[in-house]
């Protein structure tokens, strides 16, 4: 074992390997299709070609005659035995009040389909080709259906509906902030600023599909899945299939190769396989494939706005109006509506102090696959309209964008700041934060750079994002159970989910801080239901929930530890002192080591469990400052530099942090440059592989520049942390548009340039150059 | 069905397969090393990327019979037989190049490629490598990062040698 000062080298804060890497690095990482149990079975489904259509009749015979079929499941069929729609509950109404309804989303399509993709007869045989080749033989007679295709197309007078109940397609609506107000707000404003935005629908597009694999252990329901939820999983198919209760079944997840959100709660798929396991008696698998993934998991994002910003003479901003139609899908989940109709809300006024707010969001039905929770989860959104309409307001003014929003940032002495949309922010110093993104970035050099950029005939611009989100997901309590054993092992289980974000390495690293004990004698154990229960892993809440934990378990262990070490050696536990692995009596060489300690228990180990709650969520903000040069005669954006500073309070594994701002980062670039799941009129799926859906690759590369400022801690949970996931993907966004529109703008088109729409492909700043811009999207007020 | 023997990670190797089968699905299957994954269906994400004869070649659109008579290297035999972690693994640990790990046995395979046919490489020239392959964790500034260190290692311990 190490000496101590060895081991006190890799606390929190310090900059470690991560614990998950040496396995991974050598193609022994465990995702859900590596594994095989024997007799194993495949399930393949055959999916909706069909946008909206009424189901006339299913043909499975020449499918059930081919060779190693074992058996064919209908929706029908699933509604005959009971197994029951997913459930949705949310705390909204359509407009003009009534009962929340829309269309029940099952495990396979009943009756109707309502999107490209739905899963609609299921087959399983023994082996993936003849489940495959048996979906193909299977002939579905649809009657078809008027569909739409988009979110303004489902929100047209008159369009078809999605829901019979739904006449406009709104299935539920929002009100936030004092209206009346808002409007006299604007009636006395010096600068009126009015952007239309679309927030495109995106793949989150995890590279591990999903995967699951369900087979009986005893009478029980098993199902191993990648997952960031597998509690929820559990309780979705309690809920859905008969018999079936949180005794008998178990959700088990291994290496989950990315979840960005999309892996949240249970799929229709997942019920399919659980049943197909309950009813074959056989382990069933199930992998995805990309272009299924494209076709049926979630998406992010998809939202219209009208944005409006009131600013006195002075610009100091006096009210936000914002009206958004949210495309949920044809069968929409609670996250569909909850992510725009409230979470994104939150933080609409973001780090600015602006008194009032009138915003009215509606969740609008579309024959397109149901959105989910994508890296952020409304507040890109959010945050995106209010960055736009800051640069608009800062160009409509002739004053620096920075500068403008420097006047409207929440003062620190105004912490804790209650905002317009009652959130309460328990620190934040966002000018010290801005000022040291402009020092990054080199804000004042910028004028050299751009006579540079133009004698290399390229057009440059820059965009800033300074901005807060909103982290933890509200599920503000965790338990961690430590095991000391025997064998020299501290083991903690954990209720939170590894996707990638290296959580494991930073709960060792805790609990380093407490056991001071090598890192490779502390493992993590997550994901799995007979173990530990909770909400799992979204919202970037783990570390600052579950780490918390993490501490408060083990300083609970090492409390009960002198306990039994006081009655191994016979002496006063308040004598016991506990360093590096060994108690010790006070002023003695009398001592015991933690895991001798372990071996003279029942078991060889002892066992502690403890949790912790925060108080509130966490409110990390950044300044994220992009430079971007376009190519005049092609239209291409190069984002040619990337300075950020977030403060994210307290850090626990700097390696860490830095690559989830720098990686989400990529991702929300993706969003501003190349991404866009695309639909046609009548809601055919265009962009269903990696050739029509365009992920940034390795030839964008860049060299962030990325720095954190620890002087802020969170003053509501133990560990003083916030939550970093995300803060990436909602800064770079607005940060890279603005610097484009900026040089578009810059380029003699002005504030015509703020037509511009994601994503900002070569075609759209060419003729953005050349003064064409797309229609604008008719929002009804 | 076609009986084949190929060199597997520096061992002979046989398997029986059918002649559509994808080298990827042998890998996978028969052969059980899950270290290279499927990510997609089109051939665009490259995380089944395996070295055959040396060559970084996407193992999914691959047939198991065209690896008759020739040596593949996958994720599991990077390392030496001593468990002496290759270059490009260190480097991938050291510049925390990777997240979720699903995209990175692929990833590596292409720089191993990359720096076995060119020990120096620039960053345009890494990025232009690693161009067929996609990773939607790490931005890839860590990945590139990796393969630099990883090309320092290689020259360093040639020299050393």
């Amino acid at each position: 074992m190490n000496a101590p000062l060895e081991a006190s080298r890799f606390g929190s804060g310090q900059a470690v390997r991560r614990v998950e890497d040496a396995a991974l690095v050598q193609g022994q990482g465990r995702y859900t299709d590596d594994h095989v149990l024997p007799g194993q079975t495949w399930l393949a489904f055959h999916r909706s070609e069909r946008a909206h259509a009424r189901i006339v009749g299913i043909d499975v015979a020449a499918a059930r005659a081919l060779p190693g079929v074992q058996a064919i499941y209908t929706g029908a069929d699933l509604v005959a035995a009971g197994v029951q729609p997913m459930g949705v509950a949310v705390p909204y109404s359509p407009p003009g009040g009534g009962r929340f309804t829309v269309p029940p989303r099952r495990a396979l399509a009943h009756e109707f389909v309502r999107f490209v993709g739905e899963a609609v007869v299921a087959v399983v045989a023994e082996t993936r080709a003849a489940a495959k080749a048996a979906c193909s033989a299977i002939v579905v007679d649809y009657e078809d259906l008027p569909a739409v295709g988009d979110v303004l197309a489902a929100a047209r007078p008159g369009a078809p509906r999605v829901w019979d109940a739904l006449p406009d397609n709104i299935a539920a609506e929002s009100r936030h902030g004092d209206a009346a107000a808002t409007a006299a707000a604007f009636d006395r404003a010096a600068f009126r600023i009015a952007l239309k935005l679309v927030n495109q629908r995106l793949a989150p597009s995890p590279m591990e599909p999903r995967s699951v694999l369900a087979w009986m252990d005893e009478g029980r329901l098993t199902v191993r899945l990648s997952s960031q939820m597998p509690t929820g999983v559990r309780a979705t198919l309690t809920e859905t299939i008969p018999g079936r209760t949180a005794d008998n079944v178990r959700v088990v997840v291994g290496d989950v190769g990315g979840g960005f959100g999309m892996k949240t709660g249970a799929y229709p798929e997942d019920i399919v396989l659980a049943w197909a396991a309950l009813q074959t008696g056989r382990p069933v698998k199930w992998q995805a494939e990309r272009n299924e993934e494209f076709l049926a998991a979630a998406h992010g994002r998809d939202q219209v706005s009208h944005a409006e910003l009131a600013l006195d003479a002075g610009g100091k901003a006096l009210a936000l109006r914002v009206r958004t139609l949210a495309g949920t899908g044809a069968c929409p989940g609670a996250v569909s509506i909850v992510i725009p109709l409230l979470i994104g809300p939150w933080v609409s006024t973001s780090i600015y102090d602006i008194p009032l707010v009138d915003l009215k969001l509606s969740a609008v039905l579309t024959n397109n696959v149901p959105t989910g929770a994508y890296r952020g989860a409304g507040r890109p959104e959010a945050i995106y309209i209010i960055e736009r309409l800051f640069d608009a307001a800062a160009r409509e003014m002739g004053i620096d964008g920075a500068e403008l929003r420097r006047r409207n940032m929440i003062r620190p002495e105004q912490m804790p700041y209650t905002s317009a949309m009652a959130q309460v922010y328990d620190s934040g110093r966002f000018e010290q934060i801005l000022n040291q993104g402009l020092e990054l970035a080199d804000w004042k050099g910028y004028a050299a750079r751009a006579a540079e950029s133009r004698a290399k005939g390229k057009l440059r611009g820059r965009g800033i994002a300074t901005f807060l989100e909103w982290t933890g997901g509200n599920a503000l309590e965790e338990n961690v159970s430590v095991t000391v054993t025997a064998d020299g092992f501290i083991e903690l289980i954990s209720a939170t989910m590894p996707m990638g974000q290296g959580i494991a390495t930073s709960y060792v690293q805790l609990a380093h801080d407490v056991f001071g004990v090598p890192l490779d004698r502390i493992r993590v154990l997550q994901g799995d239901t007979d173990r530990a229960n909770g909400f799992g892993s979204a919202g970037s809440r783990s570390l600052f929930t579950g780490g918390a934990a993490v501490r408060v378990a083990s300083l609970k262990t090492v409390d009960e530890g002198k306990q039994l070490a006081a009655k191994a050696l016979e002496a006063a536990a308040g004598d016991i002192e506990y360093e590096s692995g060994r108690f010790q009596v006070v002023g003695t060489d009398l001592g015991i080591g933690l895991f001798e300690l372990a071996s003279k228990q029942s078991g060889a180990r002892f066992v502690v469990s403890a949790g912790a709650t925060a108080g509130a969520p966490s409110w990390p903000n950044g300044c994220h400052v992009a430079e971007v040069e376009l190519d005049p005669g092609t239209g291409q954006v190069q984002v040619v530099s990337y300075a950020s500073v977030n403060d994210i309070g307290r850090i626990v594994s700097p390696l860490i942090v830095k690559g989830q701002v720098e990686g989400g980062a990529v991702q929300g670039i993706g969003q501003a440059l190349c991404e866009r799941v695309a639909y046609d009129e009548q809601g055919q799926l265009l962009s269903a592989s990696y050739m029509d859906y365009a992920l940034p690759r390795a030839d964008g590369c860049l060299n962030f520049k990325t720095a954190f400022d620890e002087s802020v801690p969170c003053l509501t949970n133990l560990l003083g942390s916030k939550g970093v996931g995300e803060l990436g993907t909602i800064g770079a966004t607005p940060a890279v548009v603005n610097a484009v529109v900026d040089a578009v703008a810059q380029a003699g088109q002005g504030r015509r340039a703020e037509q511009m729409q994601m994503p900002l492909t070569p075609e759209t700043v060419w003729r953005a150059l050349r003064g064409e811009y797309a229609a604008a999207p008719v929002i009804p007020a | 069905m076609p009986a084949i023997s190929l060199t597997l990670n520096g061992r002979p190797a046989q398997a029986t397969v059918e002649s559509q089968t994808l080298l990827v699905d042998l890998l996978r299957g028969a052969l059980n090393l899950t270290g290279t994954h499927v990510g997609c269906d089109t051939g665009q994400c490259g995380c089944c990327t395996v070295l055959l004869d040396g060559q970084s070649v996407k193992a999914c659109s691959t047939l198991a019979v065209q690896a008759q008579g020739r040596s593949v290297t996958t994720v599991e035999g990077l390392a030496g037989p001593d468990g002496q972690l290759h270059p490009v693994q260190e480097g991938f640990i050291a510049c925390h190049g990777l997240q979720c790990g699903y995209c990175t046995p692929g990833m590596m395979m292409s720089a191993t490629c990359l720096l076995n046919q060119n020990p120096t490489p620039s960053e345009a020239e890494i990025q232009h490598a690693l161009e067929g392959n996609l990773c939607r964790c790490t931005g890839y500034v860590n990945i590139v990062a990796a393969v630099k260190h990883a090309s320092k290692l290689m020259t360093s311990t040639e020299k050393q040698a």
